[in-house]
């Protein structure tokens, strides 16, 4: 096997202005190291909430249950697991327990008794699961809550600024959140900030016969976890900015910024786009940045020599007619415009949804004319820019709720480097 | 989380803290940072040197005289200086458990006779900002407005738009229709304008 280095950085251009606050961006690539042997895997404490309002009835929530019931096959005794049921009431079904054989016999027979009914407390159902995560927080394991529902919350807290609030804070006290949305009528923006503040995914289950899919592979993913809580720690000089433009969340800790991009399984490639804000300089002078990997247990670190988990990159002060001349690394153009690309789609879906079609149409044409300014002959660009401003139109008139999310889900899952089903992306070959 | 433990070479170190490797050099030679493990070109420094150096600079804006900054920096070790060069202050992880965390925002764990209700009126500055670690996420909580008497289930709240790094619109929710479609639009345009990209 080839080693892949666990962090590699490139510039889309090595020279800045002097009389500019240049902004520069930079595509960091993590690669989270091959698997332990299987019975070294680190344990997982997850909770099941599934929501049984009336929407749910038929065979969503069969096709729920029964994915449950084999997601915990999956576990053994090293794990725990808990199922609560929510509607306008919350149910624990199994409270936190060992995945033992009987444990999880019981937990079949006990979901085989769920019907749906009633309206939609996803808040109070989410706190419930969490709890019962919480009450045996496993302190070198991975402890999540797993929340599915197809309906808008409207009992309990129902905003999702507030809820997403939530999240991050259980996830800073080690609990994380994955949510699956189900059908047309779920609300993408509150789910999808859930899971990015609670440092899990949010899957887009279309329809019911894809409930299976998607929570099978969140479990196996939890299970293939390789390294938690990872962060990229970025140092740079006080006065030069730094921000992520993919969606992972953005700190500071101190004098430096912290990245977040939360549990990696084995292999799994994540790409980061950074933006670098310079302060005006010299002429000749050069300034760097030093990116730093680093995760709870230490298991970047631990990859071999001290200069394996980190990478360095420096810019030089030139005049404009160096700068204006410069070469330009066509992939970090294109993560960079697949980034802005992103944004611009998930902008549009809310502008469409919120009836503001002209919006959606300005927003898309706009971030298109952008990338065709760099875009130079380069074939990928300029096919992005083509794909936006047929969208422009698409989106220039009321949509579907099914293709607005299909649309928010596409775009969401290329700025996470995560593949169309929303599973994440590993080292090839 | 053990940070990372970057070494870095005499010209980063430099660039790092925004002086020349020139002042550093000067700087040790006045007993205002130690000196490296090793010599030479392929000296070494760390975190330690790094916010040494930030703090060093950080006094010097303020006029201090170099004697009065080495008399200062003498009476501190490495972890207070850490500490004072880390300015703004570095996010200390939460104080309380998860479990706490849930049982403060749902309430005892016993089966509540109104639990809807209690969840509704729980009071938003409940859980503020005691023990918060910064995120990007907004915190509408804490300029969120009292629900009006007789209205205590129509609960407005400010929603907080990043329009770019350091700029935001603060808009208090609900909005008639037609108004929220002109902040949707004012919102647009304003980003438009704001976002910058690499032309």
């Amino acid at each position: 096997m080839t080693t892949q280095p666990a962090i590699t950085a490139r510039a889309d251009r090595r020279l800045i202005r002097p009389h500019h606050r240049s902004k520069r961006f930079v595509l960091v690539q993590v690669t989270a190291p091959p698997a332990t042997r299987e019975r070294d895997r680190l344990p997982v404490n997850l909770a099941f909430v599934l929501d049984r309002s009336g929407s749910m009835s038929g065979q969503k929530i069969e096709l729920a249950k029964q994915t449950i019931a084999a997601a915990l096959e999956h576990l053994d005794g090293r794990d725990r697991f808990s199922i609560v049921v929510y509607d306008d009431v919350v149910d624990l079904v199994v409270e936190s327990t060992p995945g033992s054989p009987e444990a999880r016999r019981n937990a079949v027979a006990r979901l085989d008794a769920i019907d749906a009914r009633g309206s939609t407390n996803l808040s109070e159902g989410w706190f419930r699961g969490a709890e019962q995560v919480a009450t045996h927080l496993a302190a070198d394991g991975v402890n999540r809550c797993l929340v599915l529902t197809d309906g808008l919350a409207n009992k309990g807290l129902t905003d999702a600024t507030e809820l997403a609030k939530h999240a991050s804070e259980l996830r800073a006290r080690g609990v994380s959140t994955t949510t699956f949305g189900v059908g047309a009528d779920f609300d993408e923006v509150l789910l999808q900030g859930m899971a990015d503040a609670g440092g899990g995914h949010f899957y887009f289950v279309r329809d019911a016969a894809t409930i299976r899919d998607h929570i099978t592979s969140e479990v196996g993913e939890t299970l293939e976890i390789v390294a938690r809580d990872v962060e990229l720690e970025v140092v740079a000089a006080e006065d030069v900015g730094v921000e992520a433009i993919s969606p992972q969340p953005t700190r500071p800790r101190g004098s430096r910024t912290v990245i977040g991009l939360g549990d990696l399984v084995a292999e799994q490639v994540i790409d980061v786009v950074l933006r670098i804000t310079f302060p005006y300089g010299e002429i000749g002078r050069e300034t760097g940045v030093i990116i730093g990997l680093m995760d709870r247990d230490s298991v970047f670190a631990a990859g071999g020599r001290a200069t394996a988990s980190d990478a360095r990159l420096s810019w030089a002060y030139a005049d404009d007619a160096a700068n204006d001349a410069q070469e330009r690394d066509t992939d970090v153009d294109r993560a960079v415009a697949s980034q802005f690309a992103a944004r611009a789609r998930q902008e549009a879906v809310r502008l469409n949804r919120a009836g503001d079609y002209l919006s959606a149409r300005r927003i898309l044409d706009s971030t298109g004319r952008r990338i065709r300014a760099y875009a130079g002959r380069d074939p990928e660009l300029r096919e992005l820019v083509g794909e936006l401003a047929a969208e422009g139109d698409t989106f220039a008139a009321p949509m579907p709720a099914m293709a607005l999310k299909e649309a928010h889900f596409a775009s969401a899952n290329m700025a996470r480097t995560r593949d169309a089903q929303g599973r994440s992306l590993k080292r090839r070959g | 989380m053990a940070p990372s433990d970057p070494r870095y070479s005499l010209t980063e170190l430099a660039d790092l803290a925004g002086v020349t490797p020139r002042t550093v050099r000067y700087y040790m030679s006045q007993g205002l940072l130690p000196s490296p493990g090793a010599s030479g070109p392929g000296a070494k420094y760390d975190d330690t040197h790094l916010g040494r150096l930030r703090l060093v600079r950080r006094l010097q804006r303020e006029h201090l005289p170099l004697a009065e900054i080495r008399q200062r920096l003498a009476g501190l070790d490495d972890t207070a200086i850490a500490t004072l060069a880390e300015a703004p202050a570095a996010v200390a992880d939460p104080q309380d458990s998860a479990l706490d965390y849930i049982r403060r925002v749902l309430g005892p764990p016993q089966v509540q006779p109104n639990r809807h209700l209690a969840m509704k009126q729980l009071p938003l500055r409940a859980y503020s900002l005691a023990t918060e670690p910064v995120t990007d996420v907004p915190i509408p909580n804490i300029l969120s407005v009292e629900p009006a008497p007789g209205r205590s289930f129509e609960r407005s709240q400010w929603e907080r738009i990043p329009l770019a790094p350091d700029i935001e619109l603060h808009v208090r929710r609900p909005l008639p229709r037609p108004l929220a479609k002109q902040v949707d639009r004012l919102v647009s345009i304003a980003r438009d304008l704001l976002e910058e990209d690499p032309s």
